[in-house]
């Protein structure tokens, strides 16, 4: 089973709803029949990283890059991911696709790591 | 980098249109009404080759990795955004007025931002021609002059609906080479003494309004344009003597002018926004958050110039030691550093876009801005009460100047020992000019209006979010939180509680 590691930032101040974002996200991929484990644990080897950040001001993806993490991660923003704006009741599905298009790509297999 | 002096001299080779008090102007940098604007642009130059300033005021090039003046760097960091604001202050310390150049500053930004989107939506490729455009600024370190506000006319009705077609900037002709534009920008800050135009348009166009979203960059002496520069507060006291003018070497405000743009032509080069209508608020919106936070670093610094002349004028007078004068100095810096907090805040907050380029929090931008609005006001107030009647009662220099009348005028204005009489008067004239002039609505109206700010502030504030909180708290949500500290259900608790109450089994009921 693919899995993927959450990083919630401190949510001082959200513009999105992040747990809201995290529930349809897992509902939906569960609708597809896609079987996703999602943790929390920092230890654990997964696919794909999801940076959860309330606001654009994106607090963990500085973090991460300070941690030297593999790009093998998908950054939220509040209403941005990756690079692309994206408003909040389109996040979880602008994601799904994102997280299928990162477990088909070729690479992917190789590049698991800890959470 | 040019330096102050270069940059004076290299406006020689322009040859601008500018009309002013009914005549043409011959020499833009020889004119004595223009020269402490010029003044004032030069400083943003001259810093630059200080070493004690160059850490701020230069910055290292994305696109060469040379070093350049900060006000034509494309911002690549929340550093980035910082050190802006803190040269935006060193600025305002160093010449107690508006060095204009900050317009420029934050057009190349807000362009070079929302090219890269519109190209991201409609494979057009107007950010590499942006590029292109900012390494010629990059090299010549030039000063561009940033365009936004039409004329505007009726504002209950659209731009394409005005009764006057050239109310506002627009594209009259498209051509095979380039477009041909038509129209009118108001009140642009340093425009008669800028390199290069760079125009946006003001407000959100609709797809009626297509050939209204427009943004282009022209020398500031291309054919068909025109300009008439505007008043300010007793700007002829510049051809009256030194003393009267106030800030004789720097002026008051930017030097504003109408600019008029009559069947000009712009190469397609040069085009950056021709018809994405739908892109005209993403421009707007980028360019107020930028210009907006700028004011949280330019009105403190010209507030610790009123501040120190204030705290300098009550020393003078003797009184530097009352506790009502310490009061009213102590609020004037209180409330200069909340408007630097906020400015430092929306920069820390800043975010990366998908250009590469960094954005300060819009949120806080606007917040910056609207205490600016206001507490530039209340700040000056408090300068006037502290340096009495007298700056708006003060002879004239020439009559400081006159036999018949130097001796008694300088008995009349002596202060206390060591203070002469000619002093106190420079820096009563320095605060009449920064707190009676034309300052004070610039600090009002510039980057826009109150009310725009709280339009901003309004659709950004996530009043649903708080909403949520409000009633998680109250108890109308449940509270999982609560839940947790509690250990079980929130109403199987409460129910709990009342029957402990009902059944006196806690001490105080």
């Amino acid at each position: 089973m693919y899995s993927i590691g959450l990083r919630y930032c401190g949510g001082c101040n959200p513009q999105i709803d992040r747990s809201t974002v995290i529930k349809t996200l897992k509902e939906g991929l569960e609708k597809m029949g896609i079987e996703i484990y999602f943790t929390t644990d920092r230890q654990r080897t997964v696919d794909v990283i999801l940076l959860i950040n309330g606001c654009m001001h994106a607090c963990l993806e500085e973090e991460c890059l300070r941690e030297g993490d593999s790009p093998q991660f998908i950054p939220v923003k509040g209403e941005m991911v990756d690079s692309q704006y994206v408003r909040e009741e389109h996040i979880p599905e602008f994601l799904i696709k994102r997280i299928v298009d990162l477990l088909n790509s070729p690479s992917h297999s190789t590049s698991s790591q800890a959470n | 980098m040019l330096n102050g002096k270069e940059y004076i001299e290299s406006l020689r080779g322009l040859n601008l249109e500018v009309y002013f008090f009914g005549q043409k102007i011959k020499s833009i940098v020889d004119e004595p009404m223009f020269q402490p604007h010029i003044h004032t642009a030069a400083m943003t130059y001259e810093l630059a080759h200080d070493p004690e300033y160059e850490q701020i005021m230069t910055a290292s090039s994305h696109l060469t990795g040379e070093r350049i003046n900060r006000f034509t760097h494309i911002h690549q960091s929340i550093d980035d955004l910082v050190k802006k604001v803190r040269m935006m202050r060193l600025l305002g310390q160093k010449t107690g007025t508006c060095f204009q150049r900050c317009v420029g500053l934050d057009g190349l930004n807000a362009v070079y931002v929302t090219t890269y989107d519109i190209d991201q939506k409609y494979g057009t490729n107007y950010h590499e021609r942006f590029k292109e455009y900012l390494l010629e600024v990059q090299k010549n370190d030039w000063m561009p002059s940033g365009a936004m506000t039409d004329a505007r006319g009726d504002r209950s009705i659209r731009p394409s609906k005005q009764a006057h077609p050239d109310t506002y900037l627009h594209i009259k002709e498209r051509l095979e080479d380039g477009i041909i534009v038509s129209g009118m920008k108001a009140h642009i800050t340093g425009a008669i003494n800028s390199h290069e135009i760079i125009t946006m348009p003001t407000r959100t166009m609709g797809e009626e309004d297509r050939d209204f979203a427009l943004s282009f960059a022209i020398p500031a002496d291309t054919k068909g344009v025109t300009y008439i520069f505007s008043r300010q507060t007793n700007d002829t006291r510049r051809l009256d003597g030194v003393l009267d003018g106030g800030n004789p070497k720097y002026g008051i405000v930017g030097g504003e002018a109408i600019i008029i743009f009559k069947d000009v032509f712009v190469p397609w080069g040069r085009v950056f926004m021709a018809g994405e209508y739908d892109f005209s608020n993403e421009l707007v919106e980028t360019f107020a958050g930028y210009h907006r936070s700028n004011y949280g670093g330019c009105k403190v610094g010209l507030a610790d110039v009123v501040i120190g002349g204030s705290n300098w004028i009550a020393d003078a007078h003797g009184i530097n030691n009352a506790s009502h004068i310490i009061d009213k100095l102590t609020e004037m810096i209180a409330m200069a550093e909340t408007c630097w907090s906020c400015t430092l805040a929306c920069s820390y907050e800043g975010y990366r876009t998908p250009s590469g380029a960094y954005h300060i929090h819009p949120l806080l931008a606007n917040v910056t801005k609207l205490n600016i609005t206001r507490m530039v006001y209340e700040w000056m107030r408090l300068a006037q009460d502290i340096a009495g009647g007298k700056i708006i009662t003060l002879p004239s220099e020439k009559d400081l100047e006159n036999p018949e009348t130097m001796d008694i005028l300088n008995e009349c204005f002596a202060g206390k020992e060591g203070f002469s009489p000619r002093d106190i008067i420079k820096m009563l004239r320095l605060i009449e000019n920064m707190s009676v002039g034309a300052g004070l609505p610039e600090a009002m109206h510039g980057a826009g209006s109150p009310a725009a700010q709280k339009i901003m502030i309004a659709r950004r504030s996530g009043i649903d979010r708080k909403m949520e909180l409000a009633k998680s708290i109250a108890g109308i949500n449940k509270d999982k939180y609560f839940e947790g500290i509690i250990g079980k259900d929130e109403d199987a608790h409460w129910d709990e509680v009342k029957k402990k109450i009902k059944g006196k089994k806690v001490q105080i009921y």
